[in-house]
């Protein structure tokens, strides 16, 4: 572990000296609305932000992501590679959204049949994570086995103090990057001890919802229950909760053709909340109402990803109460999990 | 006097849900609760009157409640109905796709909704930690600000435009404000846009549908998108593109425009579910013009006159069609 720090008038001379090497991508405010981008102008990045309102994992699997591209000749069909993905750096993402990254190395890589892109893009993304001082109210990431200040995902992790920003690397990739740059300086020892005491008091702060750690048990006996209907009686069926969140990665695979014999074969986001997500070729949908649609975001993250995985596949960081149309919090859903099965068990 | 008027009103409806309940005029009641972040609000379905409670009435009742309804549900369903939601139940009435003898319309007068999306762009990513509406301000405390803002400013401009803030139609009309007559529209507010280059124009449609990211939001919220299958979900064969690029993202929002024209009922439900903060409402804003001016035809306001685009006449104008420039 490395211990590092530069004041925050100085964050242009990082990104600067990062951008010699890297790509960088970071937090940017656009009509209101902060995104991650790829920063061309140190000026750009806005780090005092509370969280972005896409996900980061836009970087890491981008809405329209091409596979290869294809052009028609005169035998056949010559396959276009993508050119190979640049050294990448994510500054300023928030400790939920790395985990995301760590779920997707999971996803991606899990079975016989691993996603050579996403893996290939994981292996040189390199990610300065930035601690949360204000978590929002919907935060719930300690609950999920995160936290404000968590290091584990991240390669290097900032903490916002006084003036200035202290980085410390939790992975020789971090630990690498941060001895070589220039316009780092040694940690001031004297504030590290406050640091640690204010992140534990953020931490602690945030409130804890029981029960998650054995949610996946709970739901087993819950697949039937009512409770689906109440929840999905108001959903108005969008993707906004599963675009929105920085664990959901599926995808549709399609062609784009154009009139010269072109084209490019892509992956562009989908989600379990479209009924066509399930439609089968044979024309049978396994899902054609609402109910079974709400339940599976529920179950994938908190029931299939427990026993698939041994881990929850939620980060806790309340993108899908934020931004639900309709009002919907994924909090009342636990609740109903907790009291449901409690009856059940009664 | 404004908030005492919400008060009001939220107070009769839940005392008449609670009634139509207890007397079994009605199987459900279909109304806003509170959301459980501050400027949120939510359906909710109520079949137990002693839960009447749950209802609330105030100015972030922003959802059209009459996507909820459907032509094959049977239950006996009172709506509280403000009146852009009416609007929206007539007009599926005139297109059969409800039926009137299962609906009670308990129609409310309504003087707008937030338009939260400003308000968010105006407090800056900050988190509301709790906000409150005075009669004409709202006050919005966070961690560590306080910001007052004119309600006014930041109320929709659907709304401030509207002219109908009560249901054209209603079996049930609570609160004691008259109805005022409905103001002359001019379409002033479409100024600004139609002076526009045609270039500007493009630039102002890329720079909102950008963020668009193909969540649907806005067509599950239409009460008038009912499509079995949408066009853009049509894919034997596909017909249009759905990557969130901006020219897959200006054909489908242009073609869900061209699907409600005439039909829309200017509630802005479409802007305020966009998680992106997108205002589609100066798409749908042109459309109303060019249907009541072409057509002299206004949607959802009377169960005999046929919609533009659900009839034909030989002297209908088309100009349009064959207009060059």
């Amino acid at each position: 572990m490395v211990q590092k720090m530069i004041s925050k008038e100085k964050i242009s001379d990082l990104i600067k000296e990062l951008q010699k090497e890297f790509k960088v991508f970071g937090p940017v405010k656009e009509e209101g609305v902060v995104l991650f981008k790829e920063i061309t102008d140190a000026k750009e990045i806005c780090l005092d932000y509370s969280n972005s309102k896409i996900p980061a994992k836009s970087v890491l699997f981008p809405m329209i992501d091409t596979l290869f591209s294809y052009k028609k000749e005169e035998k056949g069909v010559k396959i276009i590679e993508n050119p190979p993905y640049e050294k990448t750096v994510i500054l300023g993402i928030r400790p939920c959204d790395s985990m995301g990254f760590s779920l997707f190395k999971i996803f991606f890589s899990f079975g016989k049949y691993k996603d050579p892109l996403i893996l290939n893009r994981l292996e040189n993304i390199t990610l300065i994570g930035m601690g949360c001082l204000e978590p929002r109210t919907t935060c719930f990431c300690t609950s999920v086995n995160g936290g404000p200040f968590n290091k584990e995902s991240v390669d290097v992790l900032i903490t916002e103090f006084k003036d200035n920003y202290y980085l410390e690397s939790s992975t020789d990739k971090g630990e690498a990057l941060i001895k070589k740059i220039k316009s780092l300086t040694d940690a001031d020892k004297g504030d590290l001890a406050k640091i640690e005491k204010l992140q534990k008091d953020i931490e602690s702060a945030i409130p804890v919802i029981k029960g998650l750690d054995s949610i996946h048990t709970k739901l087993d006996g819950l697949f039937d229950n009512p409770m689906w209907q109440l929840d999905a009686q108001g959903c108005l069926g969008c993707g906004a909760c599963t675009y929105l969140c920085p664990t959901c990665h599926c995808f549709d695979v399609l062609d784009e053709n154009k009139q010269d014999g072109s084209g490019r074969r892509i992956r562009i986001w989908d989600t379990c909340q479209f009924p066509l997500f399930t439609l089968e070729t044979s024309g049978h949908n396994p899902r054609t109402t609402k109910l079974p649609r709400v339940r599976q975001r529920i179950y994938h993250k908190f029931n299939y990803y427990p026993k698939n995985y041994n881990i929850i596949g939620c980060v806790g960081c309340g993108r899908c109460i934020i931004n639900c149309p309709v009002g919907s919090d994924i909090r009342n859903i636990f609740m109903s999990v907790e009291n449901s099965s409690s009856k059940t068990e009664g | 006097m404004v908030r005492k008027i919400i008060d009001d009103i939220e107070k009769s409806i839940r005392e008449t849900a609670k009634k139509l309940l207890e007397e079994g005029k009605v199987d459900l009641i279909i109304g806003y609760t509170k959301g459980s972040i501050p400027l949120r609000s939510g359906p909710c379905f109520i079949t137990d009157a002693s839960k009447t409670d749950m209802l609330v009435w105030n100015q972030s009742c922003d959802l059209n409640l009459a996507k909820y309804l459907a032509k094959n549900d049977d239950r006996k369903i009172g709506i509280i109905s403000k009146g852009c939601v009416g609007r929206a139940i007539v007009h599926l009435i005139v297109e059969k796709q409800l039926n009137r003898e299962n609906i009670t319309i308990i129609g409310i007068p309504c003087e707008g909704v937030l338009n939260r999306a400003k308000i968010m762009v105006e407090i800056g990513d900050k988190e509301i930690i709790e906000a409150d509406i005075e009669d004409d301000k709202i006050i919005i405390k966070g961690k560590d600000f306080n910001k007052t803002l004119p309600l006014q400013d930041y109320i929709n401009q659907l709304c401030i435009t509207c002219h109908y803030k009560i249901p054209p139609i209603s079996d049930i009309i609570l609160g004691n404000k008259k109805p005022e007559k409905p103001l002359k529209d001019d379409f002033k507010d479409l100024n600004e846009i139609e002076s526009k280059s045609s270039k500007d124009k493009i630039e102002y449609f890329k720079k909102e549908l950008n963020r668009c990211i193909r969540c649907y939001a806005c067509r599950e919220a239409c009460p008038m998108c009912y499509c079995t299958l949408c066009f853009i979900d049509q894919n034997k064969p596909v017909w249009f593109g759905k990557t969130a690029d901006i020219s897959d993202n200006f054909i489908f929002h242009m073609i869900r425009a061209f699907h409600v024209a005439g039909r829309c009922v200017s509630c802005g439900a479409c802007s305020s579910v966009c998680p992106m903060g997108i205002d589609l409402n100066f798409i749908t804003r042109k459309l109303e013009k060019i249907v009541k001016e072409r057509f002299d035809f206004e949607s959802g306001i009377s169960l005999e006159v046929l919609p533009p685009m659900g009839t034909h006449k030989f002297d209908d104008k088309q100009e349009f069609m064959i207009e060059e420039d």
